[in-house]
């Protein structure tokens, strides 16, 4: 294993007289309009040559375009305005109703179908948990968002990172909240008394400017929310799922009120049902992106819960497990398996609220209830858990770190050994097609992780508590603990990320993805996730700041219009971040799929402001990638294996054949190609 | 004999026809170049700058950037200062340079070094072990010779100036140097080793405290 040992004082001398390493790659040339690029001579089933699948953080479909308008003539949308379950300007609409959540008395085993009989309806007048600032920044900090102006400065010329620019200099110094955390978020209209149901995060003193407290979003929680049950189904929702104890399930999953006072351990509280209006100008620019390109109402996040099983799901189309890092499935230690059910004398008290399962033993903590229900559903779906796997259902950390240093005892450090599961980076690699994983403050992160081998931290601690100590040894690249490793698929393998030519081909930073772009030598196929300044999680960042890591990118390719024209950009999100959501969601297996998120497709090809309806999740852009260059499926599990959808002519958001998967090619009209700005 | 220890052996014959009334004084003031060289000696990159004041150092590096490290070895700071930005912050590991040209004690230089590593926040998971060697007179007449093992790390090597009290010479387990050349002793302006009172500096707490509220941070407890 090569690991680059910055610091190691008996390295070679010449490498510690260079300091600005990074800052040289900082700078671009003018576009010279040659074609280097080896891309074209790839054969592909469309015209397109290159796609850039650009990853935001945790927000849903109702949450962002909830009150949309599709401009595309004759254009439909299946969201909170044309269900009328909201008005235009946000406020209830005639059938609010639709959306009301419940609470649900003790039960003594855990479910996701909650019993209809321990069902209580929240009254309208503030009785349902209440949104709460949870983590959400109090003041301007003097280094951690969002900065004081002074400050931004200071962080700017910490490194060459790309997250400071003219996009994000002023709105990485706005959106504190002026209110202590965990407290009543009342720059919300009405909080406090908000009615049952969504609730608009706009106001004199809110707006998509500003943080807001976080929801949690973990796998079981989210299966419980979702309350599906076939004794729900109908014609329209043949899968039963209701979505109705979103905030119950929040308020409840760590509260022990067996004792008196109750404690509260989670403030996510009614979060989950705040949404954007982007009629009014909230979320503007992924809103123009709708008006001139193409959005999907029906793009699910792939994995029930949170951001690393979902991206690990993008980048295999499978679920990853524990290991014994050489391949083989072996049980985690007992600290590392999830039990949901709930404490005796809680309304709903997580046992262990950790982050495996073995989901092949209808006998393990938590598994029953879903099997179950995917054994009772029409179309039979299997769970797909293969026997004595636990599988990874919650945040995991990798066993490599950013720089390629294996954890030597992950299971001591809360991190997952290293995965043998096959990514669409391996099939690439196959076929000799160029691709890169580009995240943001990569190079920051490989200096913090050389730091921490170098200090001898690194195999003792968690990677996320090794870079963070690091960091406050090593400020010059502090930003390095921003880099999101559960969000690269690749951090998982060993077949990637234990390769120290692997690692140099493929993963890369921010500012490589727009390097390539200038100097014309774009992978085939890009991934590009900002890091946790810009990715627009709630509570950590903002949905502006997100808008302006894609405007950054798009910009790039704007002015290389020969690349532009071959290349296609899906803005997607890792999942709904635990906001509600009123779309229908087709069950595939044990793991997801779970609620709605947006999909925008920019190409010449996807143009007019369209609204595709066919059923899709992250495994569709495998599918895409796979179908335009001409790959296999990963494995003979994986979900690229399902067919495409065919989708009801009564219900144009329930596929016929499912459990089924659309491969994106319907996004396209490749007889029709329109050459546009990306904004106007 | 190797490029390196020729050049050694002038900066030393220079050094002893001035050092002998520094030696006596409590004055402990030079400036010097930081050469790189590789295994065979030849130089390479350019040079980082050097200068030093009684327990105070600066270290400009090679990269023409204008930031500079300002190490005190009384007070038990170093610092890295960046005038474009107009702020400064605990240099931590940023830089081997500042945990290698650090004034030592010639009979005890391990103490200073291991103290350099602590101020750097560097995890001493043991001692550092010097050895003294015999030296090699005929190459390196005034300079004590030193082999040094950091905990975890290889050995290196380092000739100390017994004048200077300061390492010239520091080799890496690979044969690579970092040597000091044109040793000029003489007052450095005070002006070198202050940080300007308008810069601020920078603690990354407050960011990685933010980031602990997202989904980048994986730490246990997981969420």
């Amino acid at each position: 294993m090569r690991v680059n040992g910055r610091n190691n004082l008996a390295l070679g001398a010449s490498a510690v007289l260079s300091f600005s390493l990074l800052a040289a790659t900082a700078g671009f040339a003018d576009d010279k309009s040659k074609d280097n690029d080896a891309a074209d001579a790839v054969k592909t089933e469309s015209p397109i040559k290159h796609v850039i699948i650009l990853i935001g953080e945790n927000r849903g479909t109702d949450h962002t375009f909830g009150v949309y308008k599709p401009r595309g003539k004759h254009q439909t949308i299946s969201n909170i305005l044309s269900k009328g379950i909201v008005n235009q300007d946000g406020s209830p609409g005639p059938n609010f109703s639709l959306a009301q959540q419940f609470s649900v008395a003790a039960q003594p085993a855990f479910y996701i179908g909650a019993p209809k009989n321990a069902k209580t309806v929240y009254n309208s007048n503030g009785q349902m948990p209440q949104p709460n600032t949870n983590g959400t920044p109090t003041a301007q900090g003097t280094t951690g968002a969002p900065f004081t102006p002074a400050f931004l400065a200071l962080a700017a010329g910490l490194d060459p990172s790309p997250d400071f620019n003219a996009n994000t200099d002023t709105i990485l110094t706005t959106g504190f909240s002026n209110l202590a955390t965990n407290s009543l978020d009342s720059r919300i209209p009405n909080a406090g008394v908000l009615p049952n149901g969504p609730f608009i995060l706009q106001g004199p003193n809110i707006s998509d400017d500003d943080y807001t407290g976080d929801t949690t979003h973990r796998f079981y929680q989210a299966w419980q929310q979702s309350d599906c049950s076939t004794a729900n189904a109908t014609k329209d929702n043949p899968t039963g799922c209701l979505n109705d104890l979103f905030p119950f399930v929040m308020a409840t999953y760590d509260l022990n009120d067996s004792v008196v006072p109750a404690v509260q351990k989670n403030f996510s509280e009614g979060n989950s049902m705040g949404f954007y209006d982007a009629e009014q100008e909230q979320a503007s620019l992924l809103k123009t992106l709708a008006d001139r390109f193409s959005l999907n109402d029906n793009f699910h996040q792939s994995f029930q819960g949170g951001t690393g099983a979902n991206h690990f799901m993008l980048g295999t189309g499978d679920a990853g497990f524990w290991s014994d890092g050489n391949g083989n499935p072996i049980t985690p230690p007992a600290s590392q398996v999830a039990n949901p059910k709930p404490v005796a004398g809680t309304t709903n008290k997580y046992t262990a609220d950790n982050n495996f399962s073995n989901c092949s033993d209808f006998t393990q903590p938590g598994v029953a209830p879903i099997v179950s229900y995917l054994e009772a559903l029409p179309y039979r779906p299997q769970p797909n858990c293969a026997p004595a796997h636990y599988y990874m259902l919650d945040n995991t950390n990798p066993g490599f770190y950013p720089n390629g240093f294996r954890a030597p005892s992950p299971a001591a450090q809360n991190m997952i050994p290293p995965s043998p599961v096959r990514t669409i980076g391996d099939a690439l690699n196959d076929k000799k097609i160029s691709w890169a994983y580009f995240g943001g403050s990569y190079n920051d992160a490989v200096a913090l992780s050389n730091d921490a081998v170098t200090a001898g931290i690194a195999g003792t601690l968690n990677s996320s508590t090794a870079l963070g100590e690091a960091a406050l040894a090593d400020p010059k690249h502090s930003l390095g603990v921003a880099y999101c490793q559960i969000c690269n698929p690749f951090q998982y393998a060993t077949s990637i990320m234990g390769d120290a030519n692997q690692r140099a081909a493929h993963i890369k930073d921010t500012v490589d993805l727009l390097a390539d772009i200038q100097a014309d030598t774009l992978p085939s196929v890009s991934f590009g996730k900002p890091d946790g300044l810009l990715d627009g999680h709630p509570q950590s960042s903002k949905i502006d700041l997100f808008e302006a890591y894609v405007q950054q990118v798009l910009d790039a390719l704007e002015a290389h219009p020969r690349l532009k024209a071959e290349t296609v950009v899906f803005i997607t999100w890792d999942e709904a971040g635990g906001y509600w959501d009123s779309g229908f969601i087709q069950p595939i297996d044990f793991f997801g799929d779970g609620p709605r998120i947006p999909l925008l497709t920019l190409s010449e090809y996807s143009t007019g402001g369209t609204v595709n309806h066919t059923y899709a999740d992250h495994v569709s852009l495998l599918k895409f990638i796979e179908r335009n260059w001409k790959l296999k499926p990963l494995t003979d599990r994986s979900r690229d294996n399902l067919p495409n959808p065919k989708m009801r002519d009564d219900q144009p958001y329930v596929p016929r054949n499912m459990p089924a998967l659309s491969d994106l090619f319907d996004l396209f009209d490749f007889d029709h190609r329109v050459n546009q700005p990306f904004l106007e | 004999m190797t490029h390196t220890l020729r050049a050694l052996i002038a900066v030393n014959v220079l050094l002893t026809l001035s050092i002998g009334a520094f030696a006596q004084s409590p004055a402990h003031e030079f400036s010097a170049d930081i050469v790189s060289r590789d295994a065979a000696g030849a130089i390479v990159g350019a040079s980082a700058k050097l200068h030093v004041a009684n327990h105070k150092v600066r270290i400009d590096p090679a990269d023409g950037s204008g930031e500079f490290f300002i190490t005190d070895d009384q007070a038990g700071t170093a610092l890295f200062v960046r005038p474009a930005q107009r702020l400064f912050m605990d240099a931590g590991q940023s830089s081997t340079l500042t945990q290698i040209f650090v004034n030592v004690d010639l009979h005890d230089p391990c103490r200073q070094w291991q103290a350099a590593a602590l101020v750097a926040r560097t995890p001493v998971t043991g001692p550092w072990q010097c050895e003294r060697i015999k030296s090699d007179s005929a190459s390196n007449p005034h300079a004590i010779e030193y082999s040094v093992q950091a905990p975890r790390q290889a050995i290196s090597r380092s000739w100390i100036n017994p004048g200077l009290n300061f390492p010239i010479l520091w080799q890496a387990s690979d044969g690579t140097k970092l040597a000091l050349e044109n040793i000029r002793i003489g007052p450095q302006p005070p002006g070198l080793f202050a940080v300007p009172a308008e810069y601020r500096k920078f603690d990354p707490a407050a960011l990685i405290e933010r980031i602990k509220h997202s989904d980048v941070w994986a730490g246990p407890p997981n969420r």
